[in-house]
């Protein structure tokens, strides 16, 4: 699908890539600074690479035979860190912003359908939030029919509200118009939720390639990126209490989780939580009379002990659950792969993205 | 005012009009390429453009003169083809524009530095060519600055002289800006005369500098890129 | 033998005295640029006493005098502007002298192969250069008069490139600037840039004018000064220059 060969000075090292990918979902892991925005805007056209990259079979460059489309020939979508919109433009400018006369007009209105921003419309940049900004961002992207969607760090803004981020627009895009990406993150969560491939990058090069799952599970034990959240990311269907009380339930998987219900009172329909590893507690014992109301039993997959602390991957009702834990704890409890484990999440340890 | 004055007036805001027209693609695209560059090329080449803020304007009228008169680099061209310079309503505006022109380039410029370098390229990712990409996001972005930019050389315009008066003369009818008018009168002591033509000034300028004032301050809702 | 000497000595010790306070201050005419300071530099070499020049269009001396400047002699290119300065009491009439004349000459850039056989050729030309009559310059309101009196003024009129004096007019032609101009023939013997193409010999009168400030410091040195002008041997200087005597 898209094999890369290509090179570019970097301030401090060269960006040096070669590969082949073949999933139509590939998330871009590494640290700040090794190269990811370069790579991602080499792919575009937007500096100039040297090398081979092609889309497809289609020759985007090719400096060996002096081949280099530029940036408006490749069919590229990008969607920046900062979603760059126009300011000068409202939303529907923006998102029209790259649609020729000869497109359908009916790509508008899946765009703005899929990302839910039809009340943004008439407004303008400086006065949307974050999360409203990228979406926008997303849509203008997609408004194109691009045949590859690059999005570099969506989520790296510091003021996008939890609830408004865009991974599951992102997942709305890819089941409804099936558009391949690149995906550039810190958050491995929500890498391993949408992509099914990860290329990790070290000061430019390729360090790792493979399933998402892998490369996490490889980057965690010998942490390699330091601003790497791993949020367990679930995705089901919300549904609401049948004995008559106020919980809000969760079921993913086969599972049926409590989770926090919304001010809005809202009780159904699809939602995505986030829980962080930190805030899962293992016990080998099922846990009596305590406050946290998700305590379900597992089984213990993989067990990583280092220095720094200790990962442990826990399966449990067709979800897999990454647990942080100290040194310690992980020796005193005595974590095998295989062995039976007791989760306990609070319910205010979802937080929930959508 | 008498029918003489006005008829000043008229030539006044008419050679700064067309000199100010003169200007605007060179001062905006001088300003573009200097947004750009970096070294000591373009540290070199705003100090050219600046000169003229900086020379006496008589310096920048006897360079004028040095190059257009018939045995001069620009003026023998010229000559050759039977166009004249000196001394004609083409010359006023020649060097008015060549004294207004910094004062356009440089507010265009910092508009330019102003505008996110990410949006132009944004644009290309959506399909524009570099020019389009210029078109519709780089230059409407700069707008604001360069029309500021286009009123200060306007006033400018309004008020040159030094440089004038030694390329153009002062010949009522054909070259006498309201300038040049005043220190006429004033220099053959006709001194009420030149007073009306002061206060005619007065407001022209004041207009003109304030439309730009307005237009500098106008609350915008497109302060640099959002994101 | 001894007493001349002796009064020789004091003389000149009292003249150099005198000159450190009585350096004179003469406005003149541009046309007079040449004459007056070879003029001024016999005077000191004689009398030791200083002079000091500022020239311009007579218009403008004559309108700085009547401003307040300090002037101690005025020598005017006509009468009309002298006349101006009595009328404001800063000269007495029967201080004036006028003994100098002058021509008017059209002149071109000395290679340049333009010929005037009359006035109104002057007509074939896109500019002309000419001190400017309105700023009450002498040789241009001579100069006026002459085109007047030959009929051709009004057709010449929108040619002229107006100048500040008639040496900026002489500036323009020499420097190819401007193709002809109208100037003294005094002035075109100054400058081997440009070449007389016609004579005005039924001009009008041209008649400079000189006379000392009434309100002047330094009237005595002024008074001497003038004297000298008018001697033999002033005159022989500006004979030299080719002005007329009258």
């Amino acid at each position: 699908m898209i094999e890369l060969d290509l090179s570019l000075p970097l301030a401090a090292f060269p960006l040096q890539v070669s590969a082949k990918l073949d999933s139509d979902s590939v998330a871009v892991l590494g640290p700040s600074g090794s190269g990811k925005t370069s790579l991602l805007e080499s792919i575009a056209g937007l500096r100039a690479a040297r090398g081979r990259i092609l889309l497809d079979g289609n020759r985007l460059l090719d400096s060996a035979r002096g081949v280099r489309l530029p940036p408006e020939r490749r069919r590229i979508g990008y969607v920046p860190q900062d979603a760059c919109l126009f300011p000068h433009l409202d939303v529907r400018r923006n998102v029209r912003f790259g649609m020729r006369t000869g497109s359908r007009e009916g790509t508008f209105d899946e765009a703005v359908a899929i990302l839910d921003i039809e009340p943004l419309l008439g407004r303008f940049p400086a006065t949307l939030s974050g999360g409203e900004r990228q979406r926008a961002a997303l849509a203008r992207a997609i408004a194109t029919e691009p045949r590859l969607l690059l999005l570099d760090e969506p989520l790296a803004a510091v003021d996008v509200e939890l609830r408004e981020r865009i991974l599951p627009y992102l997942l709305r895009v890819r089941e409804t118009l099936h558009i391949p990406f690149l995906y550039v993150t810190h958050n491995t969560g929500e890498a391993a939720a949408v992509t099914s491939e990860a290329l990790l990058l070290r000061r430019g090069v390729v360090v790792r390639q493979g399933p998402t799952a892998q490369v996490i599970r490889e980057m965690m034990t010998t942490s390699v990126d330091p601003d790497a959240r791993f949020d367990n990311v679930v995705a089901g269907d919300l549904e609401a209490s049948q004995a008559g009380d106020d919980r809000l339930f969760l079921r993913a998987g086969e599972a049926r989780l409590v989770v926090p219900a919304p001010a809005s009172g809202e009780r159904g329909g699809r939602a995505v939580f986030a829980v962080a590893p930190e805030d899962i507690l293992v016990s080998t014992r099922p846990p009596a009379h305590v406050s946290a109301r998700n305590v379900f039993p597992g089984r213990v997959v993989t067990q990583d002990v280092s220095n720094a602390g200790a990962w442990v991957r826990v399966a449990a009702d067709g979800l897999e659950w990454t647990v942080r834990l100290t040194r310690a704890a992980a020796q005193d409890l005595g974590l095998e792969p295989g062995t039976r484990a007791w989760l306990a999440i609070k319910t205010h340890a979802f937080r929930r993205l959508r | 005012m008498t029918s003489e004055d006005f008829s000043i007036l008229l030539l006044t805001v008419e050679v700064a009009t067309v000199a100010t027209l003169l200007i605007l693609p060179i001062g905006v695209a001088a300003g573009w390429l200097l947004s750009r560059g970096g070294g000591p090329l373009r540290t070199f080449a705003e100090t050219v453009v600046s000169l003229p803020l900086v020379l006496p304007p008589t310096a920048v009228g006897i360079l004028l003169l040095e190059a257009l008169r018939k045995r001069g680099t620009i003026g023998g061209v010229l000559d050759s083809y039977g166009i004249e310079l000196l001394f004609t309503r083409r010359a006023v505006v020649l060097a008015t524009a060549v004294m207004a022109f910094p004062l356009l380039v440089r507010p265009a410029r910092a508009a330019f530095e102003e505008v996110d370098r990410r949006l132009p390229a944004i644009a290309r990712s959506l399909g524009c060519g570099p020019f389009e990409a210029f078109r519709r996001v780089t230059l409407p972005l700069a707008g604001r600055g360069i029309l500021t930019g286009t009123l200060l050389a306007f006033s400018r315009a309004l008020g040159e002289f030094g440089a004038t008066i030694i390329v153009a003369g002062n010949i009522p009818g054909r070259t006498q800006t309201l300038a040049l008018a005043i220190f006429q009168r004033h220099h053959i002591g006709q001194d009420a005369s030149a007073m009306r033509l002061v206060w005619v000034t007065v407001v022209l300028a004041f207009g003109a500098v304030l439309a730009s004032e307005i237009v500098s301050r106008k609350r915008s809702r497109v302060e640099g890129a959002v994101g | 033998m001894k007493r001349l000497v002796l009064a020789i000595f004091f003389a000149t010790a009292i003249g150099a005295a005198a000159s450190l306070t009585g350096e004179i201050l003469v406005f003149g005419a541009a046309s007079l640029s040449e004459s007056l300071q070879d003029a001024g530099k016999q005077f000191e070499a004689n009398r030791g006493g200083k002079v000091a020049f500022s020239f311009g269009s007579s218009g403008d001396l004559a309108r700085q005098i009547e401003a307040g400047a300090p002037a101690d002699v005025f020598f005017s290119a006509d009468t009309a502007r002298m006349d101006a300065v009595e009328k404001a009491g800063l000269v007495k009439k029967a201080d004036r002298r006028e003994f100098l004349s002058n021509a008017l000459v059209v002149i071109v850039p000395s290679n340049s192969t333009a010929k005037l056989t009359s006035a109104r050729d002057l007509e074939s030309f896109p500019k002309i250069a000419l001190a400017d009559p309105a700023a009450k310059v002498p040789v241009g309101l001579y100069a006026r008069q002459w085109l007047t009196d030959k009929g051709v003024w009004s057709a010449i009129e929108p040619r002229i490139i107006p100048t500040l004096d008639v040496r900026a007019a002489l500036a323009a032609v020499a420097a190819g600037d401007i193709p002809v101009g109208i100037v003294y023939r005094t002035d075109a013997a100054v400058s081997k840039d440009v070449k007389v193409v016609y004579t005005a010999t039924d001009g009008p009168p041209i008649t400079y004018s000189v006379a000392p400030i009434a309100s002047s410091k330094n009237a005595a040195e002024a008074a001497k000064f003038i004297a000298f002008l008018d001697s033999a041997a002033g005159r022989a200087i500006f004979e030299k220059r080719g002005f007329i005597i009258k």
